[in-house]
């Protein structure tokens, strides 16, 4: 494990790399991220998708995540099938794929590797066309094993770096917005003395809060349902920062003017992937209502 | 002893001893119901040892973290064993002798607390005054005129909100000793006995049904000068101090009352789409509040002060509170509503208090306020 300054000085540098280049994958590559992913693999994930999150950048670093979770060597040129929009069930033949598709050589699957050639691919556009997104569909075909890691294990480590990300999305939607509270006069002062306004950024650091520290247990506790929680918790915190942020930004909130509007549609997107807010808690809900359990998840 | 090995001591215990602790009524009975069982508890949890844990050895303790009793509570109240917003009172009320008793008065009084021989209650709110605790006006003034020297004070005022008021032999007491202008700076805190002539209680109603608070009027009660708690006119020093315990090991305990709530709901709730969705919303908002303040707990005991930003832990644990019994009125309609069975009347009963998770203890708007001004220092209003 790193201390904690070892931890502030990786913090600095992935900060400083996302924020001189233009490709945050190459910027990342530079500083070794996928050396850190197999030394420090709970360091690095934490501090790089947090770093992704806050400076709204689009890299394709899940794909590593997710092909190291799988047991597999992480390189730039193995790209990997995510499942639909909004599920987390292993993906048989349909799924999504993130901007490596471009060049990528390989894909991996939960059931293993197949050559680029062999996937149908169709770039996603959407809300956020900036994350380069495509749907992907992979042709019926024997592949190498990918080994005996259960998908579950799998889910729950890119559930957790998706949760880091948002966690940094919506910490610096926050800022964003309590900065234009402060400096924005009406009836000749600051909006940020309005009660009404000030209950919104309290109610908004409240989920951003609860956010953090429910990545914290799922970082203490193996049990994929605390990866679960808290990635259903990040689109929950992201749908409430989103809501209360845009309605204190107001007007230049809802302008390409300000860069808000970037971190709304980047967390709509990452809600979507291995699991929103709304299936996850869905299928939570029915978990406990089919065991008839309460897990309480993380002790003092 | 550590935390988990002294969970899993405790829990073995508790399975062995489950006659000698359980409640021998069926659920909600009675608040004298409730009450008695919890002393039952607590006498026989002192005379084995566990509820003396994480207290000093000074007042009747056998050291240890804090936490160990917190881990207690926890335990008492996911077996249903104790009300946790009664046993947790002992929370905000130890600590306070400890630091601010003579130590002859709290080595005395503290043991008989602990060990279920007497309940006490906390005299702070007033029909004046809510949040803005520093504008609370019931009165305590020196007998002759002097406070160095005076054996006694006398006490006249109103305390409202009181909990537990009619069951307690005690009262750590706030009152107003400075002018009506000196705000914080001019309140001194007893430990008043409330059977001392003067003292009256009259128990309030709550929305369930249940007499749990009281007002307290004090008419001419005399008070030794030896029950001052800390300085005279430092009281409000004390009522800062309980903040850490009532935003930890308070919390902590009414979690777990809420996940044994929601596993009861689930014990009876039948499955579909919409009982998922609420059950699934009441889960992750638990989940969030213990997560929380798991976190607060371990900067606590790190050493770190607790302050305004466990505002945000009673944010959450409000919220999941009533997220617990929004699923509850939503999937048993007719146990809340219609149906007079005891495990209706506990559901209804619990459906009710929730209405007050965003009220007690500093209401959600006045958390809000807190967060506002000093954790995202957006300055004055």
């Amino acid at each position: 494990m790193m201390d904690a300054s070892e931890r502030a000085m990786l913090a600095a540098a992935v900060r400083d790399a996302l924020g001189r280049a233009d490709v945050a994958d190459a910027a990342l590559d530079e500083i070794g991220w996928r050396e850190m992913l197999a030394a420090e693999p709970h360091d690095a994930i934490r501090i790089v998708f947090g770093a992704l999150g806050a400076a709204n950048a689009a890299a394709s670093v899940l794909d590593d995540v997710v092909v190291w979770a799988l047991g597999v060597q992480p390189r730039p040129d193995l790209t990997v099938l995510l499942p639909p929009f909004g599920t987390w069930n292993t993906p048989d033949s349909t799924g999504l794929v993130s901007a490596r598709a471009a060049h990528a050589t390989e894909l991996l699957t939960a059931s293993g590797v197949v050559p680029m050639t062999a996937v149908e691919l169709e770039p996603v556009r959407g809300i956020d066309p900036d994350a380069g997104l495509h749907r992907a569909r992979v042709t019926p075909r024997r592949g190498t094993p990918a080994g005996a890691v259960a998908w579950e294990a799998v889910v729950a480590l890119g559930q957790r770096a998706l949760g880091y990300q948002i966690a940094g999305a919506t910490r610096t939607m926050v800022d964003l917005a309590r900065a234009h509270a402060l400096e924005r006069e009406q009836f000749g002062r600051p909006i940020a003395r309005f009660q009404a306004v000030r209950h919104r950024l309290a109610e908004a650091l409240v989920a951003v809060e609860a956010l953090d520290a429910a990545l914290a247990v799922a970082g203490d506790v193996a049990d994929p349902m605390a990866a679960a929680l808290a990635k259903a918790t990040a689109g929950r915190t992201a749908r409430a920062v989103g809501s209360h942020c845009q309605q204190v930004l107001a007007g230049i909130g809802f302008t390409t003017e300000h860069p808000f509007h970037r971190y709304l549609k980047r967390t709509m997107l990452l809600d979507g992937l291995l699991g929103s807010a709304d299936t996850l808690t869905a299928g939570l809900g029915d978990a406990l209502l089919s065991t008839r359990a309460v897990p309480v998840l993380g002790n003092l | 002893m550590d935390v988990a090995q002294f969970r899993s001591e405790l829990h073995e215990w508790l399975d062995a001893h489950h006659d000698d602790v359980a409640p021998r009524f069926a659920a909600p009975g009675t608040l004298d119901d409730r009450i008695a069982q919890m002393q039952r508890v607590k006498s026989v949890l002192f005379d084995a040892g566990w509820m003396r844990y994480g207290w000093p050895e000074t007042v009747g303790g056998l050291g240890g973290s804090p936490l160990l009793r917190t881990e207690l509570g926890a335990a008492l109240a996911a077996r249903d064993l104790v009300d946790p917003g009664l046993f947790s009172l002992i929370e905000v009320l130890v600590p306070t002798l400890i630091d601010f008793a003579p130590t002859a008065l709290a080595r005395v009084v503290v043991p008989r607390l602990l060990s279920g021989v007497e309940l006490w209650c906390q005299g702070f709110s007033e029909p004046g005054t809510g949040s803005d605790l520093a504008s609370l006006a019931c009165r305590a003034t020196p007998d002759g005129g002097d406070a160095a020297s005076a054996a006694v004070w006398v006490v006249n005022g109103q305390k409202v909100w009181t909990s537990l008021a009619q069951y307690a032999d005690r009262c750590v007491l706030l009152t107003r000793t400075g002018t009506p202008e000196s705000r914080h700076r001019g309140i001194t805190a007893f430990l008043v006995d409330m059977d001392a002539p003067g003292v009256t209680v009259a128990p309030i109603e709550m929305i369930n049904g249940e007499r749990e608070f009281a007002e307290v009027f004090f008419d001419d009660v005399a008070v030794p000068a030896d029950r001052v708690l800390g300085e005279v006119n430092g009281g409000w020093a004390i009522a800062m101090s309980i903040l850490p315990f009532e935003r930890s090991s308070c919390f902590w305990q009414r979690i777990a009352h809420l996940y044994r709530r929601l596993e009861q709901l689930v014990a009876v709730a039948p499955r579909s789409e919409r009982a998922a969705e609420l059950v699934g919303e009441a889960y992750l908002r638990l989940h969030a509040a213990r997560a929380r303040s798991r976190a607060t707990q371990h900067r606590l005991a790190a050493g770190a002060p607790l302050g305004a930003e466990t505002s945000i832990d009673k944010v959450l644990i409000a919220t999941a509170e009533q997220a617990v019994y929004e699923a509850v009125g939503r999937l048993l309609p007719e146990a809340v509503v219609l149906d007079d069975d005891a495990a209706s009347e506990a559901w209804r009963s619990g459906y009710l208090y929730a209405r007050a998770a965003t009220i007690y203890g500093g209401t959600a708007e006045i958390q809000r306020n807190i967060v506002a001004r000093r954790v995202l220092d957006l300055g004055d209003e």
